[in-house]
């Protein structure tokens, strides 16, 4: 994939996620801090199917700019072909790692196998 | 120094915050702050997991939170969110073109327009902030 294609998608993501962990911090301050950190709370939050979905987007959305803005960093500090594949190769199976292991927590906590 | 060793500075030249003004410190902050975010991504899904294995394990993981280190580290974090999302639209804005100026001669003391004083009181703001973000999220977390 080119470069400028992945720096739109990178940006993309950025202003996707803002908008949407502010929505998530919101729903923070929607109570007392402590309370809505509750167990309870928390799980009535996951339960919830829309705020389920939006949880999912937005690890979709900041393991993909987290994950290559890692690469961006690396790549920056040393060049070559080997190292870069190495690099591309290493942020995609971390990002889909992440990914998967916070999906998990969200599927089974919203379909209530706590 | 030769100019080939000149630009194989790596890390060194990567971290030097004094040599391109406050451009530098933002492009250096940036990074920082895009990786302490990334840590406390992957940590804050991980600690989220908890609540998988029942409503023990998820009081004791929020009690490792509720101290004055995770109150601080947690402040911390808001500050780096913040400035990396105002520093961020920053850069993308510069990136469209919005801001830099119109291209013109270097004349000596070679001032480039995209180095302007838009810019540095966009990343001077970003900085200030992150500052007043962080003080409301702790007067948030110890207020309680």
């Amino acid at each position: 994939m080119r470069e400028s294609v992945i720096m739109k998608i990178h940006y993309g993501t950025a202003l996707a996620a803002v908008a949407l962990v502010a929505v998530h911090v919101l729903f923070r301050l929607t109570q007392n801090f402590a309370e809505s950190l509750e167990y309870e709370s928390v799980i009535a939050n996951y339960q919830f199917l829309p705020y389920a979905g939006m949880l999912e987007i937005i690890l979709i959305l900041l393991s993909i700019h987290g994950f290559n803005g890692l690469r961006v960093i690396l790549i920056e500090l040393k060049q070559g072909r080997s190292f870069e594949k190495s690099v591309t190769y290493g942020c995609i199976g971390a990002m889909a790692l992440v990914i998967l292991y916070g999906s998990r927590t969200i599927f089974l906590t919203s379909m209530g196998m706590t | 120094m030769t100019r080939v060793e000149e630009n194989k500075e790596g890390i060194k030249g990567m971290a030097n915050p004094t040599r391109y003004g406050i451009e530098r410190v933002a492009y250096l902050l940036m990074r920082l702050t895009g990786l302490g975010l990334l840590v406390y991504f992957v940590a804050h899904i991980a600690e989220t997991s908890s609540i998988l294995q029942g409503k023990v394990a998820w009081d004791e993981m929020l009690a490792l939170t509720q101290t004055t280190g995770g109150h601080i580290i947690l402040a911390l974090v808001i500050g780096m969110c913040v400035f990396h999302t105002v520093n961020g639209i920053r850069v993308m804005l510069g990136h469209g073109g919005i801001g830099v100026g119109t291209p013109g001669r270097l004349d000596y003391p070679y001032k480039p327009p995209s180095q302007n004083a838009r810019h540095k009181i966009a990343i001077y703001s970003s900085i200030v902030l992150a500052a007043i973000a962080m003080m409301y999220g702790l007067a948030v977390m110890f207020g309680e």
